[in-house]
């Protein structure tokens, strides 16, 4: 039993995308741009050559928050989604039937259909890759060469992710529509 | 707080600065998994990457004979924990549909691809014929046999066979073609390479190096970890290491070298300088104070020459200058202008004015670990020639030799013998090098090709024979001593046993050592005096063994039982057992190593880093032999560097992405996944006028060829600029990812040379550009 959620320290992110083929690697995931479950975000740096405003160009890793109030799970018409002992929402493909209810709830976009089983699919924290056999990191955790990803049980005081949200500041996604995400964002 | 896009669709839509575009494509590969996951079994084999030439450690997982996971090795200091993406990416090399699988020969008309599968007698006989012919026509003139190396490792052992015992001169590899210039200023000017030490400085100038996207362990890493570091790029274009750094500073391509100089005006003529290791370290100061104040290399001058604003200069070196422990980043890159070798050694002595030498933060020179050479019996042939690529060349390296120098000599008929037979191994140099066509000439004047290689690539397609070597991850290499600093050994094990008919190079040299032991050794005893004098005074069987003729005797014993006697002689059985289990030892590393927080480690104390040794050397201003051949023996610069474009034609720079560094990963699926192909960026601004936008196909030309390619408008790069990146445009269809997609720089790129190191100079290539209609 472990409450898990990961800290981003996203500002060291150099958007290599170790991180993303890591994940396919570890998970099995299909090719495509269209196939991830996660992903860096980034925009146009703003102003005109050279005058460019360095700080408006961030890199910005995302992919299922993992929310304790998971707005997929509530409208999932077969239970399919659920959360599971460690807090992880998780995706039963047996249950799955297409039906992109939860692809259209999730307010992060972090849901893609998988074409193998026809069913949705999304990060699970790697629960059935890397926490199955007992390892302690996720796949994109641990091949991040600027350390930007924090990973760990949320209700055990002595874990890093607990002390680095105690001692350093961080922010949600979309904190407003109350789902309550279990990935933070460091500042 | 700016507003973060982070919508996986708007991420699709995205721009080409991700260079992804959504595609329905399916996947090629076979999907490792199926829907429900069991574990299965697995063993962790440590391992060192090979997808560039940075060197970083793995675990690779393997279950039931197969690769399923490439895991960060915590244990080595160099790559602190970490793989890139292409290291994620090693198992898709492995399991590439198109890899090279057997041994093949050529039937069709050189270049058109039609070969035919032999066995690897088969193949060697055919060598054998071949380079007996070629021999006996040129006398036993070794070095009419010419062989190249692309690949940082087991580079000693490839030299070994055919430089000492085939007896070839001629031995080229990718340092004309990359950094040489930079290895050749740092030596000559205070007499060792050095190491950075960029974890320890708290201001770095970085000039061109792009550490973001072109990784370089530990220092991409260490910058970032660097909290309290102040960072400036100074880059034509904005990288991402200009977006991550403090202050982005956009220069002309090919000024740096002024801006430099400007920085040293500066510094001697305010008294920045550090006087006391000045005085105790430096040969010739008061003749490069002279020289430098004399040719007035002010910040006013140098913002007409770099485009740098001189107020802006001024402060970066007064602030470099008044750091505790500065750091002018020397950098690992290719060769950029003609002025590079002074450019780079004024970067050092800026280091040295600063007293960033020998100390934390500044250029160490630390203590590698040393590993003792294994000796072998050389034959000497009286009759192999000398090399000739370094004719004309101030310096030049004889463990690099110049890839252009070489190639203009053979093509003009200047080269005092002919060269015919060529081994070419993981060296792609029907991309990797200005003016392509060029390359293509020179490998048709040959009698015989051999491409030792992994993939079909551009330059396998041009062979007569084709050997499969395995992967990195197939195969035991010898024990390789890193950095300084914080020094270790790494070893890399074996993971997988070679796929298909592949081989490790020592096998494959084996065995073609073993066919052509006695034929050669009997066409030398046709043509080889001396080895007729020594057969007459002691016999043939003597002659053979004493002269060290056994081409294959290097491999006798296997790698592994190689590597097993060579680390427990030197550093103890309990290195060796520590190379094996975790793929990495130094001295009390089980006392050193530590996980401090979240999969960081540290590796040694910090009181035993090598930050200062005890050394003697000289910082050198003024070298006496650059003068004597016509070359400017301090720092200067000359009118015929300014930068000037012509109407209508903009400068081509090069450079790369850290999804491809290097071409030999053009077909990688994983990577292919997350950059699609190269694409032009061109300033916005001209981009609009010229009614190009994104996604437009357009024709590049330069004076010695045209591509197409996909257009990126961007307001990352100067009017005057355009770039695009290395690695891509392969013509072989053999690679079904690769071929046809993006363009290759080298078709336009003219071949341009600097005469210190002979090296291949990338941004001097104007090009113009036209939207194609469709």
């Amino acid at each position: 039993m472990a409450r898990y959620g990961m800290a981003l320290d996203y500002k060291n992110c150099i958007n290599c995308k170790a991180c993303e083929t890591a994940c396919k690697e570890e998970n099995g995931i299909l090719m495509g741009a269209d196939k991830h479950r996660i992903w860096v975000g980034t925009g146009e740096i703003e102003g005109e050559y050279p005058l460019l405003d360095l700080t408006s160009n961030v890199f910005h890793p995302s992919q299922c928050q993992h929310c304790d109030d998971a707005p997929c799970e509530e409208v999932c018409p077969t239970q399919a989604t659920y959360t599971d002992e460690n807090g992880i929402v998780r995706v039963n493909i047996d249950q799955c039937i297409l039906c992109s209810y939860c692809m259209n709830a999730c307010p992060y976009d972090a849901r893609y259909v998988d074409d193998r089983t026809m069913t949705v699919d999304k990060c699970n924290f790697c629960a059935e890759t890397r926490l199955a056999r007992g390892e302690t990191t996720t796949a994109c955790q641990a091949t991040c060469p600027t350390k930007v990803r924090i990973f760990g049980d949320l209700d055990d005081p002595n874990s890093e992710i607990s002390e680095v949200l105690r001692t350093r500041e961080h922010y949600s996604l979309k904190a407003h529509l109350g789902t309550k995400p279990k990935l933070f964002y460091l500042t | 707080m700016k507003k973060i896009e982070i919508s996986r669709r708007k991420f699709l839509q995205g721009s080409v600065a991700l260079c992804v575009y959504a595609t329905s494509s399916p996947a090629t590969i076979i999907p490792k998994k199926t829907t429900k996951t069991t574990i299965t079994e697995a063993t962790n084999i440590p391992y060192l990457c090979n997808m560039c030439r940075n060197k970083c450690a793995g675990f690779a997982r393997v279950e039931d004979g197969v690769v399923t996971k490439l895991n960060p090795n915590q244990y080595f200091p160099k790559s602190r924990n970490m793989l890139c993406p292409k290291g994620n990416a090693g198992i898709d090399a492995i399991y590439d549909k198109d890899r090279l699988k057997y041994p093949l020969i050529r039937i069709g008309k050189r270049g058109d691809g039609k070969y035919k599968r032999v066995t690897w007698d088969e193949a060697n006989e055919h060598i054998k014929d071949k380079l007996v012919k070629i021999f006996n026509e040129q006398k036993d003139n070794r070095s009419t046999l010419a062989y190249c190396n692309g690949e940082g490792f087991n580079k000693n052992e490839y030299i070994k066979f055919f430089g000492g015992k085939i007896g070839s001169a001629n031995f080229l590899d990718e340092g004309s073609i990359c950094l040489n210039t930079k290895l050749g200023a740092t030596i000559l000017t205070i007499g060792d390479i050095g190491e950075p030490d960029i974890a320890g400085s708290d201001f770095v100038i970085m000039a061109g190096a792009n550490r973001y996207e072109s990784l370089i362990t530990p220092d991409s890493i260490d910058m970032i970890k660097a909290d309290k570091q102040k960072l400036v790029v100074i880059e034509p274009r904005c990288t991402v290491t200009a977006i991550k750094a403090d202050e982005w500073l956009a220069i002309n391509p090919g000024t740096d070298l002024a801006l430099c100089l400007a920085m040293i005006y500066i510094t001697l003529k305010d008294e920045l300088y550090n006087k006391e290791y000045v005085k105790k370290q430096f040969d010739d100061f008061d003749k490069l104070k002279e020289h430098i104040l004399k040719n007035n290399y002010t910040s006013t001058w140098a913002e007409s020459k770099t485009n740098i604003p001189a107020k802006k200069i001024e402060k970066l070196t007064k602030d470099f200058f008044t750091a505790s422990r500065p750091l002018f980043y020397l950098g690992r890159r290719s060769v950029w202008a003609k002025n590079d070798f002074q450019f780079r050694r004024a970067m050092v002595l800026i280091n040295a004015l600063a007293g960033s030498i020998n100390t934390k933060g500044g250029i160490i020179f630390g203590k590698p670990l040393k590993l003792p050479n294994e000796e072998i019996n050389q034959p000497f042939y009286s009759n192999a020639q000398g090399r000739f690529d370094l004719d004309g060349i101030v310096y030049g390296s004889s463990k690099a030799g110049s890839w252009l120098n070489f190639r203009e000599k053979l093509l003009n008929g200047s080269a005092p013998y002919p060269v015919k037979a060529m081994f070419i191994r993981k060296h792609n140099l029907m991309q990797n090098m200005p003016n392509i066509k060029k390359t293509k000439k020179m490998l048709e004047m040959m009698d015989l090709i051999v491409v030792l290689d992994t993939m079909p690539s551009d330059t396998a397609m041009m062979a007569d024979v084709i050997l499969p070597e395995c992967t990195y991850l197939e195969r035991e290499d010898m024990v390789v001593s890193f950095n300084r600093l914080e020094p270790s050994l790494a070893l890399r094990n074996q993971v997988l046993k070679p796929l298909y008919e592949s081989k490790s190079m020592q096998d494959i040299l084996k065995g073609l050592g073993q066919k052509l032991t006695i034929p050669l050794f009997e066409l030398s005893m046709k043509h080889d005096e001396e080895l007729q004098e020594s057969i007459e005074e002691m016999g043939k069987l003597e002659a053979f063994e004493d002269g060290g003729y056994n081409l294959s005797e290097l491999y006798k014993q296997d790698i592994s039982t190689r590597n097993k006697i060579l680390i427990s002689k030197t550093f103890g059985e309990k290195a060796y057992t520590s190379l094996k289990e975790k793929g990495v030892w130094y001295p009390n590393m089980e006392k050193y190593h530590k996980e401090v927080f979240n999969n960081s480690y540290v590796y040694y104390p910090e009181d035993r880093k090598f930050y200062t040794v005890n050394k003697k050397y000289r910082v050198k201003c003024h070298i006496d032999k650059l003068n004597k051949h016509g070359y400017d023996a301090m720092p200067t610069w000359r009118d015929s560097y300014d930068f000037k474009v012509p109407d209508k034609s903009f400068r081509l720079i090069t450079g790369r992405y850290v999804m491809f560094t290097q071409s030999a990963t053009a077909n990688n699926i994983m990577l292919r996944d997350i950059m699609k192909t190269n694409h032009i960026w061109i300033n916005n601004t001209v981009a609009k006028n010229l009614n190009i936008i994104e996604g437009d196909r357009v024709e590049v030309k330069s004076n010695i060829g045209k591509v197409e390619i996909l257009a990126y408008p961007t307001n990352k790069i100067a009017p005057s600029v355009v770039f695009f990146s290395h690695g891509f445009g392969s013509n072989s269809d053999e690679l079904e990812q690769a071929f046809g997609n993006g363009a290759n720089d080298n078709q336009l790129i003219e071949d341009k040379m600097e005469n210190i190191y002979g090296c291949a100079v990338m941004n001097e290539t104007d090009v113009q550009i036209r939207k194609i209609r469709t």
